[in-house]
């Protein structure tokens, strides 16, 4: 009895050595550093709501987040870290969700069972509950439609081109479900979706090694519980182009967000051929690219317009791309920014007064056709070059700091490599021109795409006849800045105001039951 | 106290490390909160040049200061126009159109952008330290000979109109406006940076104000560059010589009209019920110095009262959540400004509860009612959030470029962080009694009713 005890023993001490050894760590040791920065991340995220539980994984992640743990409350927590400035959070995209933790080196000890308390044994009380769900709650009826009407059509059109699946809900849920969410509900997912099976670990900065083994040994203690990452739904093909308005009471303009399937990520070496033709189209912010320079700069219509090929959380904000939001079911997009609506334009100008739609319709006909004459063109040499330079520049800046370096190295195994940065520059270098010109012909089409605008609701029936119809839709400047447009504008404006889209479907949809 | 020893403790051994980091940090630095060297050279036209070597390697944050901002918008209809400047700055100059700047600015590889604020507008770009002659070359050219048509003037106008559109989507940019024009009668701070929609729509016909705006401004002496990275003082400043040498002074002094002592408690409202109700408790406070303790001593208050660990937010926030957010804090700037509070409401019935208790704590400070033990822990996390924050080349510019605003001199933010080590709970209470009075407060509240619930 005691030798097959003892066999059983060593075998269970196998198990837990191969599960620890399983575990994904990624390390980053910076012995100048005044800091340490620890980031766990469990491949979750909001796929794994269980149907009718939208919602769950982001409400599971806020409550470990703010709300007590090991015993001691919330308060007590935040009192205790106060003085080291040290803090912690959580973020929870589609399929993952990552804690990142940071202290400085004087503290990490004393910190160090917190940060486990919090992973390890959250409290999950009722008390605490209330409070976060009540914010959850607010955030899904009323925060996502009246705060950025640009993250709201980006949002909306998330819902359009994943509907059905589990990539559609926004990641906080929806009105109705954030309602059912019970506390039962919490403690279940914790245990079901918070494994030791799914998570990952990184840590950054000035720290020792054994304090590295005593992570990886306490995230071994995490619920055992046999969870297989839900799979990511893909994104819908487009019958045409389908196009949803929202109305909303009080808009000040025409935010538009556009996107299609892509059947590529980071994961593919292809992927790097496309983001220099997304670069040159539509880099991030930036005023040399193509859309910019053709719809704001050139007709200044609006405050910016970029093109994406894959999720860039925050665009409003952040000026370089963030990491966190590793995502294997993707999609391209188009970001054309809130344009002026008709009343608006009427009360400005009074050569306007007669207009029909603002300038929603033009500047999207205006977008596509830009990536069409791409699509059928290509890059030339010069533009490729100098992309592709800049490119080899521009990505080094994406991780500076060490949470960012250690967020991007993490996001790397997500798509199996080992050091995306690092090796896009290599990719960079060996791609061709050859090769970008088939991947934009192979991956971008404008035939069948889903567009959202979020609109005042003076606008909605206007546009959406305008769309339906392909009606013409000049384009309406003031007589101060039409006085000075060069020819070539105005005749490039003919033929962009008559430019034929593919449209088969446009719905108006009224703000308030929008992600219900 | 012994809490304290072993924060101070600490806050040596942080010191050290992050001297340590530098490889031409100076130890008699390291009693500062930046423990890297600032250099500082004026070249003869008044323009100052500022290097800050950081272990970034091959990465440098070149900045330009301009300390001009909404403060500036001295004359009627034009709010917003320091703002729309900065967009202007992006439109060419004869060597290079707004084409070849764009060109040669994507050739560098760099990150770079521009914002605006009450008092300053800050041009920036970060990206190869070995490109730092093609910056210098860039920025020098479009700060000294900027140049673009009356059309390109026009037309930029729907940018800034199109930035307006953007943000008014949030009842937040909305109500900003309405506590501004409330809480200033006179001084300019009286209209947000982006200003007044009426003044964007007609900004296309300020072209010869433009004009006048760039010749005012755009000189030396309203100016600093500032260099963080993998650099050297003595590069940095010899190319500041090469490019900027001949950069010519100005001779415009800007006066920026004085605000009256407010009277009476002034109040605001917008009519929303698309976001939770809210309310913001604005007191006039007093303008940015590295030198007196009003503004360390209030950045300290505003910790101890309004933080999500002050017993205020514990109590509305965590134990009866009848508030979602609780926040506050003085604004940095040139003139006097706002100390704001803000709370985000469960239920906008509360709101009147609320104002009683965060008056309720403001009177604890005003009668001296601080825990020592609590002042210090507060003094220890400003410090060490500082401190972790500074960890690229990109963060200690911005920082460093804050105080520049402000002062104009970088080491403004060695003095401050000195002056929070000197706060006392006397400062606490003194601060508190100086600037918490109802003849200075503006309420500001959204909800859905037609009124505010609280005049």
């Amino acid at each position: 009895m005691k030798h097959i005890l003892s066999g059983f023993i060593s075998l269970l001490l196998v198990i837990c050595a191969t599960q620890v050894q399983a575990m994904e760590v990624v390390e980053l040791k910076l012995a100048n550093s005044n800091k340490v920065v620890f980031k766990v991340r469990f491949n979750n995220g909001s796929v794994s709501d269980p149907a009718g539980k939208q919602g769950l994984t982001y409400a599971t992640a806020s409550l470990m987040s703010q709300g007590g743990a090991g015993g001691i409350s919330y308060s007590d927590i935040q009192d205790t870290l106060h003085p080291w400035a040290a803090t912690y959070s959580a973020a929870v995209d589609k399929q993952v969700t990552t804690f990142t933790f940071q202290v400085p080196v004087a503290f990490v000890d004393e910190f160090y069972p917190i940060m486990k308390n919090v992973l390890l044994a959250p409290d999950f009380t009722e008390k605490d509950f209330s409070r976060v769900m009540k914010n959850q709650q607010n955030y899904v009826d009323q925060i996502v439609r009246a705060s950025s009407d640009e993250d709201y059509s980006k949002f909306a059109l998330e819902h359009q081109l994943f509907s059905g699946g589990n990539m559609q809900h926004l990641r906080q849920g929806t009105s109705e479900s954030v309602k059912g969410l019970t506390l039962d509900d919490i403690k279940s997912h914790y245990q079901n979706t918070f494994t030791r099976h799914n998570v990952s670990i990184g840590v950054a900065g000035n720290y020792d090694d054994a304090l590295l083994q005593r992570l990886k040994k306490d995230m071994s203690k995490l619920s055992g519980s046999a969870y297989t990452p839900a799979t990511p739904s893909k994104a819908n093909n487009a019958n045409g182009i389908e196009v949803e308005i929202i109305a909303k009471e009080g808009a000040f303009g025409s935010a538009i967000f556009t996107g299609a399937p892509l059947a590529i990520t980071r994961a593919d070496d292809e992927f790097v051929a496309l983001m220099i033709a997304n670069s040159w189209m539509g880099e991030h912010r930036k005023a040399y690219s193509r859309l910019y320079q053709k719809i704001r700069q050139a007709r200044s219509m609006n405050y910016g317009d970029y093109s994406y090929i894959e999720w860039y959380s925050a665009g409003g904000s952040n000026q370089l791309p963030p990491s966190g939001v590793p995502r294997a079911s993707n999609y391209w997009s188009i970001w054309i920014r809130p344009v002026q609506i008709a009343t608006q334009l009427q009360k400005q100008y009074e050569e306007l007064a007669d207009i029909k739609i603002g300038h929603a319709h033009f500047a999207l006909r205006m977008a596509i056709r830009e990536f069409d004459l791409m699509i059928k063109n290509g890059m030339d040499k010069e533009q490729f070059e100098a992309t592709k330079t800049f490119l080899r520049s521009y990505t080094k800046l994406y991780a500076q700091s060490p949470a960012a370096q250690l967020g991007w190295l993490m996001d790397s195994r997500f798509y199996g490599r080992k050091d995306y940065l690092a090796e896009l520059d290599t990719l960079l270098d060996k791609t061709t021109l050859q090769q970008v010109n088939n991947a934009i012909r192979k991956h971008w089409q404008t035939d069948n795409m889903f567009v959202t605008i979020v609109t005042d609701v003076s606008e909605a029936k206007p546009l959406a006849d305008s769309l339906i119809n392909n009606t013409p839709s000049p384009m309406s400047y003031s007589n101060l800045v039409k006085s000075g447009l060069p020819e070539e504008i105005l005749a490039e404006d003919e033929v962009v105001a008559n430019y034929p889209l593919n449209i088969k479907k446009v719905t108006i949809v009224d703000s308030a039951d929008t992600f219900k | 106290m012994k809490t304290i020893t072993k924060y101070t403790l600490a806050a040596c051994v942080l010191l050290v490390l992050c001297a340590m980091s530098s490889a031409n940090a100076n130890p008699g630095q390291t009693d500062k909160i930046l423990p890297y060297p600032i250099y500082q050279h004026k070249l003869a036209n008044g323009l100052n040049v500022v290097t800050v070597p950081f272990d970034s390697p091959g990465l440098a944050a070149f900045h330009i200061v301009t300390r001009v901002g909404a403060r500036n918008e001295v004359e009627p209809g034009v709010t917003g126009f320091a703002h729309f400047f900065e967009h202007m700055m992006f439109r060419g100059t004869d060597k290079y159109s707004k084409e070849e700047y764009s060109a040669a600015l994507k050739s560098t590889g760099a990150a770079a952008n521009a914002n605006t604020t009450q008092d300053r507008t800050d041009y920036h770009m970060t990206g190869n330290a070995d490109k730092l002659e093609l910056m210098f070359e860039l920025e020098s050219d479009r700060f000294m000979n900027l140049n673009y048509s009356e059309h390109e003037f026009k037309t930029e106008a729907g940018a800034v109109k199109g930035e307006y559109t953007k943000n008014f989507a949030s009842p937040y940019s909305q109500i900003n406006e309405k506590r501004a024009e409330t809480a200033f009668t006179t001084h300019t701070y009286s209209h947000t940076t982006m200003g007044y929609f009426k003044d964007i729509v007609d900004m296309p016909n300020q072209y010869e104000y433009s004009m006048k705006f760039f010749d005012r401004y755009y000189r030396p002496e309203y100016n600093t560059v500032l260099v963080v990275g993998d650099v050297t003082p003595e590069k940095v400043n010899a190319l500041a010589e090469k490019y900027f040498g001949a950069w010519e002074r100005g001779s415009y002094e800007s006066v920026v009209p004085v605000e009256p002592e407010q009277t009476e408690t002034r109040y605001t409202h917008l009519q929303n019920g698309t976001i939770p109700a809210y309310l913001s408790m604005s007191y006039k406070g007093p303008a940015f110095s590295d030198t007196a303790i009003d503004m360390p001593a209030l950045d300290v208050l505003a910790s101890i009262v309004f933080s999500d660990t002050s017993d205020l937010s514990k109590k509305l926030v965590i134990e009866e959540q009848k508030v979602r957010f609780i926040g506050g804090g003085a604004y940095d700037s040139r003139d006097p400004n706002l100390f704001t509070i803000q709370a985000s409401m469960v239920e906008k019935e509360d709101m009147a509860y609320v104002m009683k208790e965060i008056e309720k704590a403001i009177a604890k400070v005003q009668s001296g009612d601080v825990d020592k033990d609590l002042l210090e822990r507060t003094k220890s996390n400003l410090k060490y959030g500082f401190a972790m924050g500074m960890d690229t080349a990109d963060a200690i510019a911005g920082s460093l470029a804050h105080y520049i605003q402000l002062t104009g001199d970088p080491e403004s933010i060695n003095r401050l962080y000195s002056l929070y080590d000197k706060v006392t709970v006397e400062d606490l209470k003194m601060v508190a009694n100086k600037y918490f009075k109802p003849e200075r407060l503006t309420i500001a509240t959204i909800s859905e009713d037609e009124q505010g619930a609280l005049k």
